[in-house]
């Protein structure tokens, strides 16, 4: 069951950690997230070298044809350290979506590219005021295959190569540059990510084959296991942080961490850490053996993790005092990414009435 | 044989001997002589003591039977509560630190009812704090030691044949280091056991009294003046048994028993009441999970350690969390004692003391932030050098 910690998952966690270490510490990320730049293109090379972004597409599409449990042991790791790339958008978002549909010619011109790093996918499903996501109404339009509508919040939008954009009678694969496809890069609460407005006016698509809610449902679970794994593993660095903190930072004579009141807090996140923890490995069992239960622990593990990440940022902020609120400090980068993974992709609500849904009540 | 083939044989022992939870089962009320043949057609079945020694009566199997056991049980009321103490506690600090003796003489009786165990540690003037315990135990001239004190909130002292006490065999020392822990006979003329009437009106736990209690020399658990490092090893057993419980669908506060009264009441279709039942299931099954990732851990050589209290607290905040859903989702039923949600009402009364019972949740944060995140210590853990005597007390 403890599926995401065999020994090739190991090696590939500690192989990030020292690629976080050696090229992304938070100070670099700091970097990259005040600059003009969605994320360090050295860093996602190396990491597109390490083939992460195809472990779990299969062979046959040039990816390594591992499991989605490999690869949500990289977003993990990848979350500790808030590593800005588009792995997330383009490898569980736009290559889950193609790998749900049966589209076999779709499936061989972009899912090599993707394993490779070389191209970037992106999903465009929200729209403004509509706090749902995956399979829903939309009110993008298609006629004959051209596209007019507004996608917002679409997680790498800008940087994207094609797009799959869920229309009101089905999904279309739209490439970046097509005449009638404006991509706005926003400012966003999150400075790790980058989030875009895509306005279609008459845009070119070509339709994706394929039962469009199986594929947007089966792309919900995927979407909401990988962020459940990403935030599991920032929810440790908040933990991680501000632990060292209340060791070395004394008042009344004694570390802060003598104090219930601190320590008190850093126990119950570590506590409800253990539980999302825990959830996120049944969640990735249940993907990766493909069982019926899929759905459920997806579900419920992004319902633990997205609040208990909230949880554990905010906390961090408050445990570091004044320091905590400083632009200075990391917290307000975690807590900003903790907001932002609470809201988008289904905000908390949608997530719970998901779950409701999946288990029949 | 392979955890799934032992899960079968358990499945269709259980079909045959248990009752299945069926959300209407609030008139069952096994008594203890009920218990004790259930539990001694369980061991005799090969269903006690999965992964104890066969010298002791166990069945020397490994986590992943166990696991499939509990699975399996989770779908069954079983009438084991008597001896849910003595099998999770003094039983593995018995084999853990027993002699050979004590393991051939109590083990296989406690795995098949004949034996009831409670634990003796807590008093009066006591109960987080352990190691301030008063009982004394005093060497006859025999070699033998008599105990006198008194104990409180013993879980079933009632109907125990034998206890694990912790008495003061040195007062003059710091106070853990003066502690014994001992097997005390509960029929000896010198204990007498008084019923407490706690919140829901049961009296599930008692007082008990030592005068002149005289146990043999060989009735030491560990070593003399050891007491307190099998005390741990007992409150470490206590948060795993407490804690990392599986999912069980005839839990009252669980989300099985939840979502079949919420419609059986009609308040399943409400929006609210669906998404706190989503919740109560998320958490209920991250909870399982959790006691999973901690036993396989085990299995592949990891300690739980102090991780055990974490398991602990989130089983207790579970407890008290779900109350509240329970009132959302269950609505005026839960004022009422009476018909479908009186187990859910008696519940919600039960989840304080659930939560207080082996260590409140204060003490377990305390635990994990020290001994998992690695936090400075309490500041009222620094009289640990103070000899007993010279301490300052509960009044
Ligand atoms: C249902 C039930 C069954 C039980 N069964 C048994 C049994 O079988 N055998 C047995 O020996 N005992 C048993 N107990 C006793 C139980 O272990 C104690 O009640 C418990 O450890 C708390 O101790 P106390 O009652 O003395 O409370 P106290 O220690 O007086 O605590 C009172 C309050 O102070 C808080 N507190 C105390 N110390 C600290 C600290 N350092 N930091 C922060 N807060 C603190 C506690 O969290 C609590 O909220 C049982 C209790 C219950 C409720």
């Amino acid at each position: 069951m403890t599926l995401i910690d065999n020994s090739d998952q190991q090696a590939l966690a500690e192989t990030i950690q020292k690629l976080i270490a050696d090229r992304s510490p938070l100070s670099k990320v700091r970097e990259v997230a005040l600059s003009d730049d969605p994320y360090d293109a050295d860093v996602w090379r190396r990491i597109s070298d390490l083939g992460v972004p195809g472990l779990a597409i299969p062979e046959e599409f040039g990816g390594a044809g591992g499991t989605w449990a490999d690869l949500l042991v990289a977003l993990r790791e990848l979350g500790t350290g808030l590593v800005p790339s588009p792995l997330f958008a383009s490898s569980v978002l736009a290559a889950g979506a193609l790998l749900a549909s049966d589209d076999a010619e779709a499936k061989s011109q972009w899912l090599p590219k993707i394993a490779e790093g070389a191209a970037i996918g992106a999903l465009a499903i929200s729209e403004t005021g509509d706090a749902t996501w995956g399979s829903r109404p939309s009110s993008v339009t298609a006629n004959d295959g051209k596209l007019s509508g507004t996608k917002v919040a679409v997680l790498n939008g800008a940087q994207a190569d094609v797009l799959v954009v869920q229309a009101s009678d089905g999904l279309y694969l739209v490439e970046a540059g097509a005449a009638g496809v404006t991509v706005t890069t926003e400012e966003s609460l999150d400075l790790t990510r980058s989030i875009a407005t895509v306005v279609l006016d008459g845009a070119e698509g070509r339709k994706l084959a394929g039962d469009a809610d199986a594929i947007l449902d089966r792309v919900t679970d995927l979407a909401n296991v990988a962020l459940a794994a990403e935030q599991s593993g920032a929810i440790t660095s908040c933990i991680n942080i501000t632990t060292e903190y209340a060791n070395i930072r004394y008042s009344f004579g004694l570390p802060i961490g003598a104090y219930q009141g601190v320590k008190h807090k850093l126990a119950d996140a570590y506590t409800e850490w253990s539980l999302v923890d825990a959830s996120v490995r049944s969640a990735s069992q249940a993907l990766t053996t493909e069982s019926d239960e899929t759905p459920v622990a997806a579900a419920a593990a992004r319902v633990l993790s997205s609040p208990a990440y909230v949880r554990a940022a905010k906390n961090m902020m408050l445990l570091h005092g004044g320091i905590g609120f400083t632009w200075e400090h990391d917290a307000h980068l975690f807590y900003r990414n903790a907001v932002t993974g609470n809201v988008l992709l289904g905000g908390p609500l949608f997530q719970q009435d998901r779950l409701a849904d999946k288990l029949g009540v | 044989m392979p955890a799934e083939e032992f899960r079968a044989k358990a499945l269709a022992w259980l079909k045959e001997n248990a009752r299945p939870f069926s959300g209407d089962d609030g008139d069952y009320n096994p008594t203890l002589q009920e218990s004790k043949d259930f539990q001694k057609k369980l061991a005799e079945a090969g269903l006690a003591g999965i992964t104890w020694p066969k010298e002791y009566g166990g069945q020397g199997l490994g986590e992943d039977e166990l696991i499939a056991f509990n699975e399996a049980a989770a779908d069954f009321l079983l009438p084991v509560g008597p001896f849910v103490i003595g099998l999770g506690m003094p039983a593995p600090t018995i084999l853990e630190l027993g002699t050979e003796e004590q393991k051939k003489r109590h083990i296989p009786k406690m795995l098949t009812g004949e034996e009831v165990w409670c634990q003796l540690f807590s008093e009066p003037n006591g109960g987080s704090d352990v190691a301030s315990l008063q009982t004394t135990a005093t060497r006859t001239e025999s070699g033998n030691w008599l105990i006198n004190g008194q104990k409180v909130w013993t879980s079933g002292a009632q109907f125990s044949d034998f206890g694990a006490i912790l008495a003061r065999t040195d007062p003059t020392v710091p106070r853990h280091a003066g502690i014994t822990m001992f097997i005390v006979d509960m029929h000896h003329p010198g204990v007498t056991v008084r019923p407490l009437v706690v919140a829901t009106g049961d009296a599930p736990f008692n007082e008990v009294y030592f005068d002149d209690v005289e146990v043999p020399a060989d009735a030491v658990i560990g070593e003399v003046n050891a007491g307190w490092p099998a005390a741990v090893v007992m409150l470490r057993n206590e948060r795993v048994t407490i804690g990392a419980k599986g999912r069980s669908r005839s839990a009252p506060l669980g989300f099985d028993a939840l979502a079949e009264l919420a419609k059986e009441i009609g308040t399943n279709e409400d929006s609210g009441v669906r998404r706190k039942l989503a919740t109560v299931y998320a958490r209920e099954m991250a909870m399982a999970h959790f006691g999973k990732v901690l036993h396989e851990g085990a299995l592949a050589g990891k300690e739980i350690g102090a991780r055990g209290s974490a398991a602990k607290l989130a089983g207790a905040e579970f407890g008290l969390w779900a109350s509240d859903a329970a009132e959302e989702i269950v609505g005026q039923d839960v004022a009422l004692l009476t018909g479908k949600a009186a187990k859910v009402a008696k519940s919600i009364l039960a989840g304080p003391g659930s939560a207080t019972a082996g260590g409140s949740n204060e003490i377990q944060r305390n635990i994990v932030a020290e001994r998992v995140l690695g936090l400075p210590k309490d500041p009222g853990a620094a009289d640990r050098k103070t000899p007993f005597n010279q301490l300052k007390l509960s009044k």
